[in-house]
């Protein structure tokens, strides 16, 4: 049973922070290819704006490994 | 590696200016730099003359004309083609000319083409209509010497034109003969037959009775429904052979004038820029001045060109560069030519500054080590190998280019990596029996060491880009910047001290060092941002365990690769059919290599920008844009 609950809560860290993630990302994204059809020279500010949000997940995934691990 | 940068004043007669901006035009190597932008200079901008007002006006629109042959040729070949460079000068005056006939040609053309278009667009309605009411007319009825008039309309009107049948036949003494017939549910096609001498008579009273009828152009209307139609459908076909013979006529020109139009576009660019040199450089009644920028190691040659063609008539020299300008030097970067693909992945994010270190060759180190821990699988390295070969003989230059060449070294650290995880398409490694050379990732006790490795390399990588940071601070006597690149590197190393102490892997004694060493680390941190640095410094510490922690991406993109790999064999092998299993088993493994190529290779580039240009890397300069020529 502790297993389970392990699992599901490991589960919900990824799922949570991926959702957050891509929320983000979304917004960020269709701004940035908006942005870059007006100026090409903005590729490198973009990849990285759009690379921000994730952190989240990476964290998450940080998480979940913990409780899985631990 | 950034190019050490000189800047040269150049003076002479006026007379010489012409000549001077030829020739340095020619030379390639310098960066004119327009006097109007240099701060408390006491010389006049150059004014131009009238004749070069004209001439620059003149460029413009050729260059205009020209750019819109170039569009419609390239739309009619599909494809851009390169510029045919030919050897010996063409004057302003033959392009000019050429641009001219090249343009009445295309018009001519374009219109007879738009007239052909307009008449099959006509005359398929025409053949349309009489198609419908040729079945209808009588045999006997078909002969030139008969007149007829047509009308298609709406079945309640059939009543109407009864009616107006009858009163025709009145007034043609009954030599008026109308059919009706039935050409759709609510249309009938109404034919009426005469004698051709009754004509006018006859379209009088239809004209009158508001009857709208098919009319014909004007060399058909005399002539039969049924040789109308012949006539018509000969006029359709030859319309389509004349269309052929422009279109083909159109794709000649295109292939023949494109790379020539290109090639004068360029020449027309070199001379506006000659035209834009002359108004930034400066002039007294009887000299001028040129500023601008070259690289130290081209300054010799420079004065060599400049002596041997004018002797004491121009001179140039080496000027101090004032501190304040130190931010408007155009930077140039020199790499080897393994490195260059990296250089151009710096550029995206921006031209480093004239005082950082090109990182070119720090990304094209860690970049494709981080691709390959991402990847590592022997199997898809190869796959990737191969890709990046084959691709990279068809993509010459461009982002493309630069894409692949990166992946080869990245395969190659794939390979690297997977021997070390023991991956070979995934697990079918073991099931061969070759065991992984460190550990195996899909093994659950895997875990902890990879994440441990990837902290590892996050630490090592964001106390590298902090070292190569305060020594830019220093460089550039930045205190502020200095102490909070060193407040950083020596909180990190505290820490590590302090974890090492706690799980016993670093004697006891490490933990009360790695307290005050962390505490150092973090006052120094604050101190760096002044008053505010007692919030501030210890949140942007956070942020920087943060980014650290952002290197177990490569942990999760790995482990994603490596389960997707172990569906792909396990799914293969529990389908009965051999052939099946092993396209499904293809399938799954292909997806995973392009995922493979794909997300790496924006992670890696991702901790390059992010993680570790955030440490030292400001950029922003404007890069080395030397005057030459775009045709010699």
């Amino acid at each position: 049973m502790e297993n389970a609950i392990i699992a599901v809560a490991a589960a919900f860290s990824i799922g949570v922070t991926a959702l957050a993630t891509s929320m983000a990302q979304r917004a960020i994204g269709s701004a940035g290819v908006g942005a870059l059809a007006e100026k090409p020279e903005l590729v490198g500010s973009i990849i990285i704006l759009v690379a921000i949000p994730e952190t989240l997940v990476i964290l998450g995934f940080a998480v979940a490994a913990i409780m899985l691990i631990g | 590696m950034i190019v050490e940068m000189s800047r040269v004043e150049i003076i002479g007669l006026k007379k010489y200016l012409d000549k001077a901006i030829s020739t340095l035009h020619r030379f390639g190597k310098m960066q004119i730099d327009d006097i109007r932008e240099v701060p408390d200079l006491m010389i006049q901008p150059f004014s131009p003359t009238e004749k070069m007002r004209t001439e620059r006006e003149e460029m413009d629109l050729r260059i205009a004309n020209i750019s819109g042959l170039i569009e419609t040729f390239s739309k009619i070949i599909k494809g851009k083609g390169k510029p045919e460079i030919v050897a010996g000068d063409i004057s302003s005056y033959q392009i000019t000319e050429n641009v001219v006939d090249i343009t009445s040609q295309i018009q001519y053309l374009n219109n007879r083409k738009k007239t052909l278009q307009d008449e099959l667009i006509t005359f398929s309605k025409y053949m349309e209509m009489l198609k419908i009411i040729t079945p209808f007319i009588p045999e006997d009825t078909k002969n030139s010497g008969n007149a007829t008039i047509r009308a298609l309309i709406h079945s309640s009107q059939t009543f109407t034109m009864t009616l107006l049948a009858n009163q025709l036949k009145l007034l043609t003494n009954g030599k008026f003969e109308m059919i009706t017939a039935r050409v759709g549910d609510e249309t009938n096609a109404v034919i009426g037959i005469f004698p051709l001498e009754l004509v006018s008579q006859v379209e009088g009273f239809m004209k009158n009775e508001r009857v709208t009828e098919l009319i014909l152009p004007e060399e058909y209307a005399y002539l039969s429904t049924e040789e109308a139609l012949d006539h018509i459908e000969d006029r359709v076909r030859l319309d389509h052979e004349e269309l052929d013979q422009i279109d083909m006529r159109l794709q000649r020109m295109a292939e023949e004038w494109l790379p020539k139009l290109q090639f004068w576009q360029l020449i027309c660019r070199d001379r506006i820029d000659e035209l834009e040199t002359f108004l930034k450089s400066g002039e007294t009644d009887y000299t001028f001045t040129i500023f601008g920028w070259i690289p130290d190691e081209d300054y010799l040659s420079l004065e060599e060109l400049i002596t041997s063609n004018f002797r004491e008539n121009i001179t140039v020299r080496k000027i101090d560069i004032p501190a304040e300008m130190r931010g408007r030097i155009p930077v140039k970067t020199k790499n080897a030519s393994l490195v260059e693909p990296f250089e151009h992945f710096v550029k995206m994010r921006a031209t480093p500054n004239y005082s950082d270190i090109d990182p070119s060759t720090l990304v094209s180190v860690f970049m494709p080590i981080f691709f390959g821990m991402m990847a590592g699988d022997v199997g898809y390295g190869i796959v990737m190998l191969l890709l990046a070969i084959i691709g990279g003989k068809r993509a010459k230059e461009g982002l493309l280019s630069d894409i692949l060449k990166f992946l080869k070294f990245g395969a190659i650290w794939t390979i690297f990596f997977g021997v070390l995880f023991g991956e070979y398409f995934g697990s079918l490694g073991e099931l061969i029996g070759i065991p992984p050379l460190w550990i195996s990732r899909s093994a659950s006790t895997s875990i902890f060491p990879l994440l441990i490795m990837t902290v590892s390399v996050g630490v090592g990588h964001i106390l590298f880009g902090l070292l190569i940071g305060a020594w830019n601070a220093f460089i550039n006597k930045s205190k502020s910047h200095f102490l909070e690149r060193i407040g950083m590197f020596v909180g990190v190393v505290g820490l590590l001290f302090l974890v090492g102490g706690m799980t016993s892997a670093l004697p006891g004694g490490f933990r009360l060092a790695g307290w005050v060493t962390l505490a150092v680390g973090l006052v120094l941190l604050s101190v760096s941002m002044g008053t505010s640095g007692i919030f501030l410094g210890p949140i942007e510490f956070v942020g920087l365990l943060g980014s650290i922690l952002s290197y177990l991406r490569i942990a999760a993109l790995g482990l994603a690769s490596v389960f997707l790999a172990e569906v792909a064999n396990e799914l293969g092998g529990t389908i009965p059919s051999l052939l099946l299993g092993l396209l499904i088993a293809v399938l799954i493994h292909t997806l995973n290599i392009a995922m493979g190529i794909l997300s790496p290779t924006i992670q890696s580039l991702r901790l390059q920008y992010v993680e570790f240009f955030q440490r030292f890397f400001q950029g922003g300069q404007s890069p080395f844009l030397p005057f030459k020529k775009r045709v010699n």
